[in-house]
């Protein structure tokens, strides 16, 4: 049990640093590390400032040999959308979500799954276990972080086909199901409200990819 | 014994969706179908994948992908009267070229599209059909919180209509937050 718990735990960090990396790398003011785009802003800005002075439009004119705008194209490095943002993070866990679902699923143990020993049955109720209660909690997460990055794609006045609408609304019924399962483990329904849930959320994926 | 036919099973399992994915590549997109088994990403807009659409357009301008407007907006822009005047300028072109670039646009317009902006711009144009495409209730909304500054009084920009000055994957149909850089303004989520 406290095995359990301790990878529960080092889960939850492991999301929180993933999120932190993601916010940070959205929100960071003036770095010191310049990226792709920085460095094409500062190099350009002055020539960009001229170009909006009305006279030296003017004054290019008369040199159509090389203009301010050929020389800033051949210093513009290509736009590179960056590898790690929230909407990746989202995408990334919702992904998860479902593998480890999948694995959950895949680990259940039979009701007349009987181990060589009683501790062979043990282990694998306990990794049905952890890995059911690691997918409730990165289905959690994956919700949290879609209304933190998307919550501007969400619009009621779409009505309920609109494809981002009904992606939140199973996306969260997926995630409740899913915890729902955990939580009335090891009951009966629990298999089916599990599964729902990640039927649920593999749907809601699905609509927006 | 069991522990083996689980592994089976997921054995089982991993190759049926190789052999799955390994035809996917032959399956059209824009059909439910198609769209339900294609693994490929489709929450854009379908880039042009015809070379007298893009060669015809893009000569003047940014060739917008005909999944960014509905079948009824296509066919008023695209006639040989409208194309006359084709936003002040004259855009005729010859009547094959011109039936070959309607047909086009038809066939992979908003309504017929499974991608998703290309969904949302449907449903955001069933009750009219716009001519610009700054004009789609779906893409007004979407830059209403963009302060006039940085398109209108942006040098570099001007326009909502200049799509690919600040979507730097426009070409590719790619519309994301992510893939933004506007001109003068590169902290603009800001």
């Amino acid at each position: 049990m406290k095995r359990n718990a301790m990878i529960n735990i080092f889960a939850s960090m492991c999301l929180l640093a993933l999120s932190g990396i993601a916010n940070g790398a959205e929100t960071l003011p003036d770095s010191d590390i310049l990226s792709g785009t920085s460095i094409y802003t500062q190099q350009s800005r002055s020539y960009i400032l001229a170009l909006n002075e009305k006279n030296v439009v003017f004054a290019q004119a008369d040199t159509p040999s090389t203009t301010v705008m050929d020389s800033l194209s051949t210093q513009q490095p290509e736009f590179e959308p960056p590898f790690f943002s929230g909407s990746n993070a989202h995408k990334y866990m919702g992904l998860a979500t479902v593998a480890l679902v999948g694995l959950t699923a895949i680990t259940a143990p039979d009701d007349d799954d009987e181990g060589p020993t009683p501790s062979t049955t043990s282990r694998t109720q306990g990794t049905h276990q952890s890995l059911g209660r690691a997918a409730a909690v990165m289905a959690a997460a994956t919700v949290t972080s879609g209304l933190w990055t998307h919550w501007d794609d969400f619009h009621i006045e779409d009505g309920f086909a609109d494809p981002d609408n009904l992606h939140v609304m199973l996306g969260a019924l997926g995630a409740l199901a899913m915890m729902n399962a955990v939580s009335t483990a090891p009951g009966d329904g629990h298999p089916g409200s599990g599964m729902l849930g990640g039927a649920a959320m593999a749907v809601a994926i699905k609509l927006t990819w | 014994m069991s522990t083996i036919f689980k592994v089976a099973r997921l054995f089982a399992g991993l190759l049926a969706g190789m052999i799955l994915l390994s035809a996917l590549p032959a399956i059209a997109e824009e059909s439910f179908t198609g769209w339900l088994l294609n693994i490929e990403r489709t929450k854009e807009v379908k880039p042009v994948a015809n070379e007298h659409y893009q060669s015809e357009c893009s000569d003047c301008h940014f060739a917008y992908q005909p999944g960014l407007l509905p079948e009824a907006s296509w066919r008023k822009l695209l006639n040989v009267d409208a194309l006359r005047d084709h936003f002040g300028d004259n855009a005729e072109l010859d009547d094959e070229t011109l039936a070959e670039v309607v047909k086009y646009a038809v066939e992979n317009s908003a309504d017929k599209s499974w991608h998703k902006r290309s969904r949302k711009i449907a449903r955001s144009t069933k009750e009219n059909a716009p001519t610009r495409i700054s004009g789609v209730h779906y893409i007004k909304r979407a830059h209403q919180d963009i302060p006039e500054k940085m398109i209108k009084g942006n040098n570099d920009v001007k326009s909502l209509s200049y799509c690919d000055k600040c979507h730097t994957q426009a070409i590719k149909g790619v519309f994301d937050a992510d893939t933004v850089l506007i001109p003068n303004y590169p902290d603009w989520e800001d």
